[in-house]
């Protein structure tokens, strides 16, 4: 019935509860669908204050269930991200790529998270939409028709962006050194990603649970495991599709369902 | 980075008649330039008066006492109980008022209404105020005919569909409409209606849910008679079954209108034609912030409605979420507002729809998607507290695991459950939500807790509560009781158990309750609100200079107070024609910033600055206290242009927080620099002789209250002094020239708007005065003070009879009155005294420092430089003199310090708050056994589909019953015989 069950591992599961902020359209719930389900699509949940999402991952013997919750991005959602972002062990703070003000306000995000948020947690940032930026390299492995597919349903896709068209460089505002800085200064986890294409989801994770102290959750929770109501009735389908963090170089195998 | 918004401030409880006009969902302000511009005068008065209502026809309804209203142009009704009978009519929609000619001393009225409903009000109160009410309610009608209303109200009926509805299936009731009005000037047309109603896209791509199984025949059966008989539209009578048959769910096609109808938005659509398409139009094409989040979710919204995937759904929505963003700018576009307009588009055209809209944002949801969407946060904390008083156990358990109730419960109230629950239940509650008032969501929240009570007490997380309620909803559609040995128990879904348990167990969650409820956590919410977005602030300043956050809190605080003064005004979209419709480019520009202006800023600095505000120390025998009023001089507006470094005209909290820190650290020399640059105004590095006797008038703007001559002296020893330096420095090829033109008598001249004085100069000048030398080097910058203000009083803190009595007495100008008045008596008695506070108070006797000797040798000294010097200050000694002889008559012999101390205690009484009260009052009304799992009755019945259609209605109408118990009409029998009198009863002459 429950997926510690299932997964045959009662005491090496461990919950993570990770919180997405970022500006609104940077593509919070992009990275989430591509990470839980391997998808690129209309987002079937609009997010109001936040949408609540479950995924297991295996990182070497140890069972990680993150608990994902995916914020709502507009501004006036911003008083309301302390009730989401608390008791929180991980955040994935989203920018876009190709555009600089996405960063100032992930830059703020990551202020507050340091003062207001637990003071273990573990904060990643993601510079998303890179397929925007390096048109060549979004192409190979995926068909043409499934990519122009998924740039129609993609809701929160700046609009009006035409990949592909002339000198796709100049679409980036935000250099990846100048972020790459800011990151190493500020002790976070940084990423380049691609909802889209896929390219470094994965790795974000890993990395977060890597750097997550998975001892000291499991002695915090070890006591609430076990109990019939803690774990959710819809891990039962996911199972199956958990990702295994070893495999970490190529995206698309990363997930087999 | 920030915006600072002092909205929340201007908040104001409603007043009873608000209140009134709420219930009734009548328009609460003229929304249109029209009825602005109706001569008060013409201005009809509002009254009420107790009445007993009855309809027009035998048998079909009982008569009911309660209290009839006339709010032009609208006439209401409710029962005594306020939710049995009520109607709301626009006054244009009747066509015949008659006086009955009845038994001896009973007044009653005849109402017929456009649609030949005849409603009979028996007015019970004296005969004088009878004939006053009638009275009023003639010359309101006349007011209506006179503007045309009446008119109008022909045209609009045929955009509504219960009006085809009622017409395919009977033309006797056409017929029975055609009685002549005395109002009316034209008669009711007798031509077959075309089919013109409004309708949603639910016409085109199908309603949600399976039409057989939602029973809509019968549903459309039932309401056709009721509508025939109680009026439809405009002109809907809201007896008890109109509730009932609400409750069983709306059927799709009426669903539209019916909202429009229960929620009163078809009044602001009847009084408004056209306004949202002309909106629209002059809107065209226009790009803001709101657009631009608009068009991210228009494909997030219900996008598994195959409206939705189309683009003709897409843009309906885009049209009525962009009108509203235009309406209410203020408000704009929040996300969730997409979902209900999305959800009610199915139901309604774009025009009905947006004016639903405005309804549900301005006063069923009022500040949900505000920017600071304070009314979430309240009706969050609202439903906490009545969690925790319904349903305690789970209240407990939840503090216990550290489980938060909002992370479930906010996307119910802000999507009102379209979010959360498959949407063909979640519109059975949007039905009861527009027909009973926002209280539903709360019965429905505490039902949906309370019937899964004992799963909730093993969740152990926010997850874990999540996913239960996830699970909840998507079996909302199977039975409530699988196992149970009894058909009719198994038929029960666990949506009617929702209802049931909603209504029933919850029926002591009242409107009032609600509204008692948000008074008493009001000023909880605004203050976290505020203080969450002073942190915000803060932390998002790019630099914090030398301060340390508490400073920055305290200049926070002064830029807080200066804008609930004067508010900043509101950011002003620029013109949509300077903007290329091509979006993209100006999406990137930089985020909105609060920015204040001058007036503002005034008042900013005069909290902080001692010399920027004028501050009389009045004691009159009965009281002592400071008069503060907002210093004006060009030198704060110098201060102003100096800190505004991007040049914008208006200061952000960074321009303050770095202007500060340039002065309020400074040492000694640092300052003279600080003082020196702020007035060169070129930045040349030179003064002008312009602008040193403008410097001079800062310095006697500055020291205007100090006691003594000290100040005064050195004023005019530094005027002497930097004028004889200035002379004795300039370049003598300038003067020589001069000299040769003139003659040797006139002494050289240098334009006055010529680089004249350096800032080493200036330096010296100031040193060699020990009065200017202490003020540059501590009282200058001890002169900005940040100290904590009093906590501003929340206008909304007051409640009940008490507050509200104290609010009235409080208020600004009583207590105006009240200090002239004793003013006035000290005056009389001989002990007025009125004292200005000195902004620096280093001296508080009349001593003059000596003045130290000048440092110019006299062979540096020009002969001529003197009558340079008296040339050009002759006019500021003038000032000088008379700003000494008017400080000096009245400021001889302050005892400074005991003025300052007391001057901490301005009458500022924090209010009194009867809240304890109150909130044990409502705690001991809702003392009930909290956890009774209900064993829902039988008498919801809706099983075997094979029935026959009549015997399916009977169904339905049981289902209804059991939603309702027996109505009280509040009458005694006799009552009724009078009542059923009337019917038959013929009009007067």
């Amino acid at each position: 019935m429950t997926d510690a069950a299932a997964s045959g591992s009662v005491d090496k599961s461990v919950q993570v509860k990770l919180v997405l902020l970022g500006e609104a359209a940077v593509g919070k719930s992009s990275v989430v669908l591509r990470f839980v389900s391997n998808e690129f699509q209309a987002n079937k949940e609009p997010t109001i204050g936040a949408a609540f999402l479950t995924q297991k991952c295996r990182l070497e013997d140890r069972v990680l269930r993150y608990e994902i919750w995916d914020t709502a991005g507009q501004e006036r959602f911003h008083s309301l991200a302390p009730m989401y972002y608390r008791n929180a062990q991980a955040a994935v703070v989203v920018y876009d790529v190709t555009k600089a003000t996405s960063l100032e306000k992930a830059k703020s995000w990551v202020k507050e998270l340091q003062r207001q948020a637990n003071p273990n947690i573990v904060i990643a940032l993601a510079g998303n939409k890179v397929d925007l930026v390096h048109a060549s390299a979004s192409s190979p492995g995926a068909p043409s028709s499934s990519e122009s597919e998924d740039e129609a349903d993609d809701a929160t896709a700046t609009p009006g962006e035409t990949p592909g068209s002339g000198e796709p460089e100049s679409l980036r505002q935000v250099p990846r050194e100048e972020a790459q800085a800011y990151a190493t200064e500020a002790g976070l986890l940084f990423f380049e990603t691609s909802a889209k294409t896929g390219e470094g989801i994965v790795d974000i994770f890993t990395e977060i649970a890597k750097k997550i102290p998975i001892e000291h959750i499991l002695a915090a929770t070890r006591g609430a495991q076990g109990r019939p109501g803690a774990a959710g009735g819809r891990a039962g389908s996911q199972t199956e599709g958990g990702v295994n963090l070893d495999a970490t170089a190529k995206p698309k195998e990363a997930c087999n369902c | 980075m920030s915006t600072i918004s002092t909205a929340l401030r201007n908040f104001k409880e409603p007043t009873k008649d608000q209140l009134t006009q709420i219930f009734f969902s009548i328009p609460t302000a003229p929304p249109n330039e029209k009825d602005a511009e109706k001569n008060p005068a013409e201005e009809i008065e509002k009254m009420d008066i107790n009445a007993v209502l009855s309809l027009g026809v035998q048998g079909e309804e009982d008569a009911y006492a309660g209290k009839l209203y006339i709010m032009a142009p609208y006439l209401a009704f409710a029962s005594l109980d306020r939710k049995s009978v009520r109607f709301s009519i626009p006054l244009s929609t009747i066509r015949r008022v008659e006086r009955l000619n009845a038994r001896a001393g009973i007044y009653a009225l005849s109402l017929s209404t456009w649609h030949g409903a005849k409603i009979i009000v028996q007015l019970t109160s004296l005969r004088p105020t009878a004939d006053l009410f009638c009275s009023l309610l003639r010359d309101a009608l006349k007011v209506e005919l006179q503007r045309g209303q009446m008119r109008a109200v022909k045209g609009f009926v045929k955009t509504c569909y219960s009006e085809a509805l009622v017409s395919t299936t009977s033309q006797v009731a056409d017929n029975e409409r055609e009685d002549g009005s005395l109002i009316s000037e034209e008669r009711p047309d007798a031509a077959p209606r075309e089919s013109t109603y409004h309708g949603g896209l639910g016409l085109k791509f199908k309603f949600p849910g399976d039409p057989k199984k939602l029973r809509e025949a019968s549903k459309i059966k039932l309401w056709t008679q009721y509508l025939r008989a109680h009026g439809r539209n405009l002109t809907l009578l809201r007896y008890p079954q109109c509730t009932r048959l609400v409750q069983v769910g709306l059927p799709n096609r009426l669903r539209g209108e019916m909202w429009e109808t229960l929620s009163g938005s078809i009044y602001l659509r009847f009084s408004n034609p056209g306004f949202y398409h002309k909106l629209l139009e002059e809107n065209t094409g226009r790009s803001t912030t709101s657009t631009e989040d608009i068009e991210k979710d228009l494909h997030r919204s219900l996008p598994e409605y195959a409206g939705y995937q189309s683009e003709e759904g897409i843009s309906a929505l885009r049209r009525v979420l962009q009108a509203y963003s235009f309406k209410n700018p203020e408000l704009g576009y929040c996300q969730a507002m997409n979902i209900l307009a999305a959800a009610i588009l199915i139901y309604m055209s774009e025009e009905q729809a947006f004016w639903l809209l405005e309804v549900l944002c301005d006063r069923l949801l009022p500040g949900y998607y505000a920017p600071s969407m304070h009314g979430t946060l309240l009706d969050q904390r609202v439903f906490e507290a009545l969690v925790q008083r319904c349903l305690p156990i789970i209240h407990d358990h939840f503090q216990e695991v550290d489980v938060q109730l909002s992370v479930a419960s906010l996307p119910w109230f802000l999507s009102l459950y379209i979010n959360s629950m498959p949407m063909i239940f979640a519109f059975r509650i949007v039905d009861c939500f527009f027909c009973m008032g926002p209280k539903v969501l709360f019965q429905v929240g505490l039902a949906i807790l309370k019937i899964n009570g004992e799963k909730l007490l093993q969740i152990q997380d926010d997850g874990g509560f999540l996913n239960l309620m996830r699970d909840y909803f998507a079996s909302l559609g199977e039975s409530a009781h699988p196992t149970s040995p009894d058909p009719r128990a198994r038929a029960i879904t666990r949506f009617q158990e929702l209802l049931l348990v909603s209504f029933r167990e919850f029926s002591v969650i009242t409107d009032d309750m609600i509204l008692s409820e948000r008074r008493r956590f009001r000023s909880e919410i605004i203050h976290s609100i505020e203080s969450f977005s002073k942190r915000s602030a803060i932390r998002n300043l790019k630099s914090l200079g030398r301060f340390n956050k508490e400073q920055a809190g305290l200049i926070y605080d002064a830029l807080y107070k200066a804008m609930c003064i004067v508010p900043p005004p509101p950011d002003v979209p620029p013109p949509p024609s300077l903007i290329s419709t091509s979006g993209e480019v100006g999406g990137t520009e930089e985020k909105p910033e609060t920015r204040i202006q001058l007036r503002t800023f005034q008042f900013f600095l005069s909290e902080i600055a001692t010399w920027a505000r004028d501050e009389r120390i009045v004691s009159n025998g009965f009281q002592r206290r400071i008069d503060r009023e907002i210093a004006e001089h060009e030198f704060i507006d110098r201060l102003f242009f100096f800190w505004d470094s991007s040049c914008r005209g208006a200061l952000s909290f960074q321009d303050l927080i770095m202007g500060l820190d340039g002065v309020m650290f400074n040492d000694l020399m640092e300052n003279i620099e600080w003082f020196f640059n702020l007035h060169d105004k070129n930045k040349d590095g030179f003064l002008t002789k312009d602008e040193v006797l403008t410097l001079s008038e800062t310095f006697l703007f500055i020291f205007r209250y100090e006691v003594g001559d000290a100040y005064l002296g050195a004023v005019s020893r530094f005027m002497t002094n930097a004028f004889e330096y200035g002379d004795a420095l300039l370049p003598p090829s300038e003067e020589e020239p001069e000299k040769n033109e003139q003659g040797g008598e006139i002494p050289p001249t240098v334009p006055t708007n010529q680089p004249y004085l350096n800032l080493a100069t200036f330096r010296m000048v100031v040193l060699a005065d020990e009065v200017l030398e202490s003020f540059f080097e501590t009282d200058l910058s001890a002169s900005f003070r940040l100290e904590p203000l009093p906590e501003m009083e929340l206008p909304v803190s007051s409640s009940g009879l008490l507050g509200d009595l104290w609010s009235t007495i409080a208020t600004d100008t009583n207590k105006k009155m009240f200090n002239m008045f004793t003013d006035e008596i000290g005056k009389t008695i001989g002990k007025h005294q009125v004292v200005h506070r000195p902004s620096i108070g280093r001296y508080t006797k009349l001593e003059e420092p000596k003045a130290r000797e000048s440092l110019l040798t006299p062979s540096m000294r020009h002969s001529a430089s003197k009558s340079s010097i008296s040339s050009i200050s002759t006019e500021t000694t003038k000032t000088v003199a008379s700003a000494a002889s008017t400080s000096s008559s009245t400021t001889l012999s302050v005892d400074v310090k005991s003025a300052a101390e007391k001057g901490q205690l301005p009458s500022s009484e924090s209010g009194f708050s009867p809240l304890p009260i109150l909130h044990a009052a409502s705690l001991a009304f809702m003392e009930r056994t909290p956890f009774a799992i209900d064993d829902a009755k039988d008498d919801e019945d809706d099983s075997d589909s094979e029935l026959d259609a009549g015997e399916n209605d009977d169904q339905v109408m049981d289902e209804v019953d059991a939603f309702l118990e027996a109505h009280d009409s509040g009458l005694t029998d006799a009552d009724k015989e009078v009542a059923k009198d009337l019917i038959h009863a013929k009009p007067v002459k």
